[in-house]
């Protein structure tokens, strides 16, 4: 009986474990479904989403694709196994199978594994969310960010410009490349300010005033949806975001009787 | 149970037992509830000044009030608390009387004690409003199948939709405990019943009650909140919020009388030698949920009452010109709202974990790591609540710790996967019904879990935050994995519940239809909320309409599906084959005991020797039980009793793999 | 169907130490619920008046209710928790039946005069549920307290009725423990909402509203 130290008896075992069938089977099909999920999740969430119209979309866009890519290899081997176990698994007969199968009862290397790995992976996404949220935060709150005030009100969206003489719109016209801030309140029940293209949201509530800010950089017009269900007419509480050359956005600013600041 | 007596020999006059209680059913309870609610109705209107604009809602609040306790009253609810106030204790004869003795099928409609009425009570509770809140589904999704539909009007499709929200959630609330929790839970841990068999019929009754109540909003207005109820729009809304409101208050004591009953009955009755080891992982995860909802129900309760004083009385809890918040509100429905959300899931999941190593035919794979994910997703849960609050303003600095805590969740919740995954790795797969719910779980179950990652992400919330995404999300969770469970737990404990067993080809037909035309319909809707649809709308751009149109398709196949699985149910109820008392090889307890079960389920209480996850140990394993050769006293497994081993056989340690 | 109750059920006596721990587990979680529904109360209160949403926790010109009177209340919960407990003392260590039945009169009464007192703050509060957020939490924390001591009520003239007729003992007191649990939380719950709505005026000072 020749004498093994635990390592050599845990990486045999290893060994011995990767050469067998059913997992050399299995890790082919976990494969041949991580491809499949990865090609999804790289075009398919982006491509639903449409062209984004600001860093801060452009930021969430990568965001759903690289969490979809890096779901995919745990979706996979859970469907993997779940997979196979139908295919060599499986018993075939309506009654109770003769036998049972092998007691393996614990595995503490793999559970282990397991929480390690998804541990890992938790605390990448995090550090990713919390630059991504540094990111999208520093984008337009800068001090020269011009000043849009949003009131929401069953069942309409107001925008008034505070620096170009207060002037009022049911239109959002925005410079492209500007940075701008949001300050929105609401006048009756709670409203979520929604600008799709550019990413992003905040509610409107009655009695406070909330934040958001965006620098947006693709000329277009855009959705602005409300996202909070707000009475009756909720599903109708949208207009348009008109992302326009500065020079166009001051021309718009004079025909509305305001100064451009 | 505090002062049973046992009737020792004959006495002249035989004292069937029960007094009052003989008399009341569910017919005098509705008679109850219709007369002190028509009363309260009368004198609401009589006492209050008609000019207030409030005034319909304090007539309505009484009203109902009126109604839930004249109900309570006609059941017999107050019955014990009056004897205990006399001094006129139950005797053995009332308890008896109580448990459904000799009864027949009368017991069902009647303020009955016995965990096993109890929980074929819930099972068509559920039954019920499952129903109802699918039908409103069915309405919804017809108005969505087109852009501009004008099958509803605004209001009445934004009065179902938050109709159809709470009716499912307070469904996929019991789905699991009620039924199953009732009736299994006690045998599968060795007792004769629950702790307060009382306080079981106690929550029954109390969500009797309650439905009606519910259902009555959608007479009055509905519910054009959706079933989150936010205030200030909250308190614009026609008297159904009331029905709401009051539904809510009156399920949330039902909720805690239950939550207290089953954690008691599982700390202190386990069968002797049911050490934490061997107790059956449905159990944890039963525990686990009603645990959880003891601190969380309330929350809602509190939200709702406060909303009450707004509504009846003009209160200043939300409103913000008199220094009120909606940031209230959101905190206090968020604090109940995501631990609920695991008080819906855990069960089901939980049920389809204890179901899944008698179809694979091995032992449940790494317990202790199921008892630890678990116990990390109640735990986590109470400190997540303020991701549902990421774009309301209210704490922006906040989102980060909130988006930290969220995320940390996926940890435990992949531990349940690997158990999952590793019971099934290498095993025997007998894809009866049951089995092939807990397949559907891991598909539905992934998706639904992947996209709560993406939801949590803060800036990714700020994009999907109020989208058909967040819809999909919770529908692919709760319904795609709790639903599924519920079904399968179902099929799994119904030739125990009934003696009868279910149709497996029917079943199939169901089974098939409910998830395709569930996984047609959300993927769909991932979809559409991607590209910008928001939620509660009943009409929407012209860019959405393939995705609308493809998942109300869907929507109908589900439908038709929960129909077929309807009749499946009644037809096997009625005249399904006789199941033997253990159909499945099953090792938990509830599988030891004959159909049809004694009322005290146990002749003998059994002794737990070893878990129930023995499969392929062949002639080593010990097995779960054995009778002990003498009757014990009553099962007092309970804190700080010893484990007292009454048999010889040694213990088998799980060997590892 | 089980629709029929087969055998006959198994005559068992319990023990009633095995009951007694039973029942105070159900009930201690039964009170889970409660401090979190008192919690809550507690939470909505700091939050509103850390809030002060447009300056409104307090109306202009409001008069606010006097501190003293939470505390009376609260002191009247007190009393009467410890005079239960005398009570409850007196039959676990000495069998004293007269004890308990003394205690639990005295304890009821009290709770009945708070629960008087009760009524009578929420009658007097100088402002109406409307007049502004800090109102309407008064009404509803003081409401919450009388629904505490109606319940207090029910079980005090149950525990006098049934001490009366001698259904405790030394050798059975468990009722009276368990009961004595409960007293004991409402007596601190009274506390932390005295303790609460003790403070009033709110630190975050808005101009205007």
């Amino acid at each position: 009986m020749t004498i093994t130290t635990s390592m050599d008896d845990a990486s045999n075992r290893a060994r011995r474990f990767v050469r067998r069938r059913d997992v050399r089977q299995v890790f082919l099909l976990w494969l041949a479904l991580t491809v499949v999920l990865v090609v999804f999740g790289a075009t398919v969430p982006a491509r639903l989403m449409g062209a984004g119209a600001s860093p801060s979309m452009h930021a969430i866009k990568n965001t759903m694709t690289l969490f979809s890519i890096a779901a995919a290899p745990v979706a996979a081997v859970v469907w993997a196994i779940a997979l196979y176990s139908l295919i060599a698994w499986r018993h075939r007969g309506n009654t109770q199978p003769e036998s049972d199968g092998p007691p393996l009862r614990t595995n503490k290397p793999a559970a282990v594994l397991w929480i390690l790995l998804s541990s890992v992976l938790c605390v990448f996404l995090l550090i990713w969310g919390l630059a991504e949220m540094g990111s999208v935060d520093a984008a337009g709150a800068t001090s020269d960010a011009m000043v849009v005030d949003v009131t929401g009100q069953q069942w309409v969206w107001t925008f008034s410009y505070p620096q170009e003489g207060n002037i009022e719109s049911d239109q959002l016209y925005l410079p492209v490349d500007k940075p701008v801030v949001f300050h929105v309140t609401s006048k009756d029940v709670i409203h979520s300010f929604w600008v799709v293209q550019l990413g992003i949201k905040v509610d409107a509530n009655p009695g406070e005033t909330t934040t958001t800010s965006v620098v947006p950089d693709r000329i277009g017009v855009y959705d602005v949806r409300c996202a909070e269900l707000c009475g009756l007419l909720h599903a109708d509480m949208e207009t348009n975001a008109h992302v326009v050359s500065a020079d166009d956005f001051n021309k718009w600013v004079a025909d509305n009787g305001g100064q451009s600041s | 149970m505090s002062e049973a007596m046992v009737k020792l020999g004959a006495s002249p006059e035989v004292d069937h037992g029960g007094g009052w209680m003989r008399r009341l059913n569910l017919g005098t309870a509705i008679a109850g509830g219709v007369i002190l609610g028509a009363i309260g109705w009368f004198f609401a209107h009589h006492f209050t000044d008609s000019t207030d604009p409030r005034v319909s809602d304090q007539v309505t609040l009484i009203t109902l009030a009126c109604w839930a306790i004249g109900f309570m009253v006609g059941i017999g609810a107050f019955n014990g608390p009056i004897r205990w106030l006399t001094g006129r204790d139950q005797t053995h004869a009332d308890e008896m009387f109580l448990a459904g003795k000799d009864q027949g099928v009368s017991r069902y409609f009647r303020f009955t004690t016995d965990h096993k009425v109890v929980g074929i009570q819930y099972l068509v509770a559920t039954m019920l409003l499952l129903g109802c809140g699918g039908t409103l589904a069915m309405m919804i999704r017809t108005q969505l199948i087109t852009p501009h539909s004008t099958f509803l009007g605004p209001q009445t499709y934004n009065s179902i939709v938050g109709l159809h929200g709470i009716i499912m959630i307070i469904a996929t609330i019991i789905m699991v405990t009620g039924p199953f929790g009732n009736f299994i839970l006690p045998i599968m841990i060795g007792a004769r019943d629950m702790a307060f068999p009382r306080l079981n019929a106690l929550s029954f009754w109390l969500l009797a009650a309650a439905i009606p109540v519910l259902l009555s909003a959608g007479f009055m207005g509905g519910i054009p909140t959706g079933w989150s109820g936010y205030a200030p729009l909250a308190d614009q809304a026609p008297p159904g919020m009331d029905g709401y409101l009051m539904a809510i208050i009156i399920f949330a004591i039902s909720s805690a009388v239950a939550g207290a009953n089953i954690t008691t009955t599982v700390l202190t009755m386990r069968a002797r030698g049911m050490t934490w080891n061997r107790t059956p992982i449905f159990i944890y995860g039963t525990v686990a949920s009603v645990g959880l909802a003891l601190p969380a129900l309330p929350m809602f309760m509190s939200a709702q009452v406060l909303l009450a004083v707004d509504r009846t009385v003009s209160g200043k809890f939300y409103d913000a010109a008199g220094g009120g918040s909606p940031w209230l509100y959101q905190n206090l429905f968020w604090l109940f709202g995501h631990p609920e959300v695991y008080v819906i899931l855990v069960p089901a999941v939980i049920a389809l974990m204890e179901l899944t190593p008698v179809f694979a035919r091995k032992p449940l794979y790494n317990f202790n790591a199921a008892v630890l994910g678990i116990v990390g997703i109640v735990g986590l849960s109470v400190m997540v609540w303020a991701h549902h609050m990421y774009a309301s303003g209210w704490a922006p600095d906040l989102n980060g710790p909130f988006m930290l805590t969220t995320e940390m969740i996926s940890v435990p919740t992949g531990v349940l996967f690997l158990v999952v995954i590793g019971t099934i790795w290498r095993g025997k797969i007998w894809t009866t019904i049951p089995m092939m719910a807990t397949y559907a779980m891991l598909w539905n179950f992934i998706i639904g879990g992947v996209t709560g990652i993406y939801l949590s992400d803060v800036p990714a919330d700020y994009d999907l935050h109020g989208s058909m995404f967040v819809t999909a999300h919770f529908h692919y969770t709760l319904m795609g994995a709790g639903l599924t469970g519920a079904i399968g737990a179902l099929f799994y404990w119904f030739p125990k519940m009934t003696g009868r067993m279910l149709s497996h080809k029917l079943g199939l037909v169901s089974f098939w239809m409910v998830q395709i035309g569930f996984n047609v319909v959300f993927l769909g809707m991932f979809a559409v909320g991607l590209a910008g649809q928001p939620r509660r709308v009943f009409t929407y751009d012209h860019m959405f309409a393939v995705g609308n149109f493809v998942s109300s398709i869907g929507a109908y196949v589900i439908g038709l599906g929960m129909l077929v699985l309807l009749y499946t149910v009644i037809s096997g109820w009625r005249r399904g084959p006789i199941a033997p008392s253990n159909p499945w090889g099953g090792k938990t307890l509830e599988w030891a005991v004959p159909n049809p079960i004694p009322l005290e389920n146990f002749e003998v209480l059994p002794v737990v020797i070893s878990d129930a996850y023995g499969y392929g140990e062949g002639d080593v394993s010990p097995g779960h039980w054995v009778e002990p050769a003498e009757p014990l006293e009553p099962a007092h497994a309970g804190a700080g009793a010893p484990d007292v081993e009454t048999s010889t056989v040694p213990l088998q340690e799980g060997r590892a793999e | 169907m089980t629709a029929v109750t087969a055998g006959e059920p198994v005559p068992h006596h319990e023990n009633l130490e095995t009951v007694f721990r039973r029942q105070r587990t159900g009930v201690v979680l039964l009170l889970v619920a409660d401090v979190a529904f008192v919690g809550s109360l507690v939470f909505s209160y700091f939050y509103l008046r850390g809030l002060n949403t447009e300056g409104g926790w307090l109306a202009k010109d409001m008069s606010i209710a006097p501190i003293w009177e939470g505390w009376a209340l609260a002191g009247g919960l007190v009393v009467s928790a410890a005079v239960y407990y005398w009570g409850q003392v007196g039959l676990t260590r000495d069998n004293n039946v007269r004890q308990l039945k003394t205690a639990t009169a005295l304890a009821t009464f009290v709770v009945l005069l708070d629960a008087v007192g009760q009524v009578a703050q929420l009658v007097s509060l100088p402002f109406g549920v409307q007049d502004s957020s800090y109102a309407s939490e008064m009404y509803v924390i003081a409401g919450a307290g009388l629904f505490h001591l109606l319940l207090a009520l029910f079980i005090g003239v149950g525990m006098w009725n049934r001490s009366r007729i001698g259904k405790y003992s030394a050798s059975d007191p468990f009722q009276v423990r368990i009961v004595g649990i409960w007293w004991t939380w409402i007596a601190i719950a009274a506390v932390v909402t005295a303790f609460t709505t003790s403070f009033v005026a709110s630190p975050n000072h808005i101009v205007g509203g």
